[in-house]
């Protein structure tokens, strides 16, 4: 695959006010790209800044090796879905489709089959002279869709645009867009802060913070190796909790040594102070004393498919968060186990992005 | 029981509105210059509207200045409005409460403001001078109709077309213009209503030869009022009456057609 854009250390200000702080983004053709996100990290500047609808104050945009850093919008061959799909009010649904095409004075016989093929492609075949305030909120994200992709474009850049869909129809949406993306074969730039909508839809995820990108890669190493406590704590549940490299592969975590896989070749000689993460899913639980560590359940909460417990760790100060599909009582006294590889060491965070998000209760 | 209190109310206060104007029309009709003897049907007065040199130019001057007018104003209106969606939201919010100024102005400070003005500028009072005026007090109304067209909305409406490969101007004709059509046209109506209703500022900005229908009235007022001023007035009540229910039945189907 070759790289379709670039983006090479984009700042952007907005009145004194740092927004993007040195963006570094390559995206290849094809690809489905997300943008992951605390809201007002920077994402949708971000895209505004791919789109042509914003100038970066430093850096350059690269498309196909060509820099467009100041090309105008309306000559880039990108199109946008809108977060909120601003849909022209006054034209009806085929109007709205056919937009781009009447921009380029295509002939009536060609918009017509145009459009239809592209009502057909999100599967709304016939809409053609429904007005827009007749839609529902799925179908109106729908027709931003076929409005964006009718003329082509070789990337298409999607503003959170099953942000306003509840849950069900969200989900619908999701199989949908990767539906679409490989029938056109056309190169997605998605942005959302929904973790699992990141990591079920792409190939490449990228977390942003703060303006900074945290952490690039496939959904598995996003998720499996987070860099840092902040792209941890956001990519789901985990326990993030300090401790100590003691010696070669080996961690101390809470008065207890663990064996690990990271050691002074990845960047932790012993003696070194880390964040650790653990996956809730990771940790077995084991008759008490037959573990690495014990611990008394304190609480239990069902969450449909399995259970998820809050563990304080005998003699030690931390609480650790379990998910298991068997059943234990509060108050039951277990023993705790969990894999080398699944232990993730990380560097202490150097800065405020990097931390996890605090969350005051 | 209620229900006949009710319509016997309603039935009130439609006699206290109509009834002058009843009582106009009825007159403008009358055969004598008597404005409390029925003396018998005549189109009399009507002739003697329609001949009178004054009245006639009257007439004509109200309507070309308020068309005209309302036309420059909604122009400029339209522009400035635009120009200061650009601008920060501070600044912008500035404007438009020096905007909101002269609307709370009495007319006849702003009447007798623009005649020292004229008079300091010297420039000849007459027809340019009341056109100028009147366009002049319609600007802010305009910009208070068409403004809240200008929003976000109407933004990312104006980018999603850039995005599509639309020009600026292509963008702004096809999506901008139909957005702010509902508050232009308000905006131009009442303009032109605000226009022919005025009395105070076209008096103090007249020069000595040009009537609008307001200060013919008025100077008719000291010499005996003629029949044919309520002829006139009754072909004007008609007019406005008319445009008001076409407007409303337009409206009405354009509901309906939105609902169906
Ligand atoms: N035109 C603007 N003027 C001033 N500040 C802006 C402007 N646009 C964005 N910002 C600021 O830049 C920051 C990043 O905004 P951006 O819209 O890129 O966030 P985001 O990641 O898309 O957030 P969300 O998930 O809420 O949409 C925010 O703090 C926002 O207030
Ligand atoms: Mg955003």
């Amino acid at each position: 695959m070759s790289e379709l854009i670039r983006l090479e250390g984009i700042v952007k200000r907005f009145d004194d006010t740092m927004v993007l702080n040195g963006i570094d983004l390559s995206v290849e053709e094809n690809q489905f790209v997300t943008l992951l996100g605390p809201s007002g990290c920077g994402k949708t500047t971000t895209l505004r800044i791919i789109a042509g609808f914003e100038t970066p104050d430093e850096g350059r945009v690269f498309f196909d090796g060509k820099d467009i850093t100041n090309m105008p919008a309306n000559e880039r061959p990108v199109n946008t879905v809108f977060q909120n799909y601003a849909l022209f009010p006054h034209m009806n649904v085929g109007e709205n489709i056919a937009f781009s095409l009447r921009v380029k004075n295509k002939s009536e016989d060609e918009i017509r089959s145009r459009v239809k093929k592209a009502l057909k492609l999100v599967n709304l075949k016939g809409f053609e002279n429904r007005r827009i305030d007749q839609l529902s909120g799925g179908q109106q994200q729908r027709i931003a869709m076929a409005r964006a992709i009718v003329n082509e474009p070789r990337v298409l850049l999607l503003d959170e645009p099953l942000g306003a869909l509840d849950l069900k129809l969200r989900q619908e949406m999701e199989y949908e867009l990767v539906r679409l993306k490989n029938e056109l074969g056309i190169t997605f730039i998605y942005i959302t802060h929904d973790q699992e909508e990141a990591l079920t839809m792409s190939d490449k995820v990228v977390v942003m913070n703060e303006g900074y990108i945290q952490q690039e890669g496939s959904p598995q190493e996003i998720y499996d190796e987070p860099v840092n406590a902040f792209v941890a704590d956001f990519i789901g549940d985990s326990n993030i909790v300090p401790g100590q490299m003691v010696d070669e592969r080996v961690v101390k975590i809470d008065g207890v040594e663990y064996p690990c896989i990271d050691g002074t070749e990845e960047g932790f000689p012993p003696r070194r102070r880390v964040d650790v993460v653990i996956r809730p899913e990771d940790i077995d639980i084991v008759p008490y004393g037959k573990g690495q560590w014990n611990g008394t359940i304190i609480s239990k909460l069902f969450i449909g498919v399995h259970y998820e417990m809050l563990v304080q760790s005998e003699d030690g100060k931390v609480e650790w968060l379990l998910q298991n599909y068997d059943q234990h009582d509060v108050g039951e006294k277990i023993g705790m186990k969990v894999d080398p590889e699944n232990i993730q060491i990380m560097h202490k965070p150097k800065s405020d992005a990097e931390s996890a998000i605090e969350i005051d209760l | 029981m209620k229900k006949a209190i009710g319509r016997i109310y309603i039935l009130i206060i439609m006699l206290f509105l109509y009834l002058p104007i009843l009582t106009l029309i009825v007159l403008s009709f009358n055969e004598a210059k008597s404005m409390s003897v029925w003396t018998g049907f005549s189109l009399h007065w009507y002739a003697e509207l329609f001949q009178s040199r004054l009245m006639m130019g009257a007439i004509v001057n109200t309507f070309s200045i308020a068309i005209l007018a309302a036309l420059i104003a909604t122009i400029v209106g339209t522009m400035a409005v635009l120009g200061m969606s650009a601008l920060k939201p501070r600044t912008e919010n500035v404007l438009l409460g020096i905007n909101n100024v002269p609307m709370l102005n009495a007319d006849i400070v702003t009447g007798i403001a623009l005649m020292l003005f004229f008079l300091m500028i010297g420039a000849p009072r007459g027809y340019m001078t009341v056109l100028f005026s009147h366009t002049v007090f319609c600007i802010p109304y305009v910009i208070l109709s068409v403004r809240p067209r200008v929003n976000k909305n109407t933004n990312r409406l104006f980018e999603a077309a850039l995005d599509l490969g639309a020009s600026e101007r292509y963008a702004f004709r096809k999506i901008v213009l139909p957005e702010l059509w509902p508050g232009i046209t308000s905006g131009f109506l009442l303009s032109f209503t605000m226009s022919v209703d005025d009395f105070i500022i076209t008096y103090f900005t007249r020069g000595a030869g040009i009537n609008t229908i307001s200060t013919l009235i008025y100077s008719e007022v000291k010499i005996g009022i003629r029949p044919s001023l309520f002829a006139l007035s009754t072909i004007i009540f008609v007019v406005a009456l008319l445009v008001l229910i076409i407007v409303n039945i337009r409206q009405e189907r354009a509901n309906k057609h939105a609902l169906a």
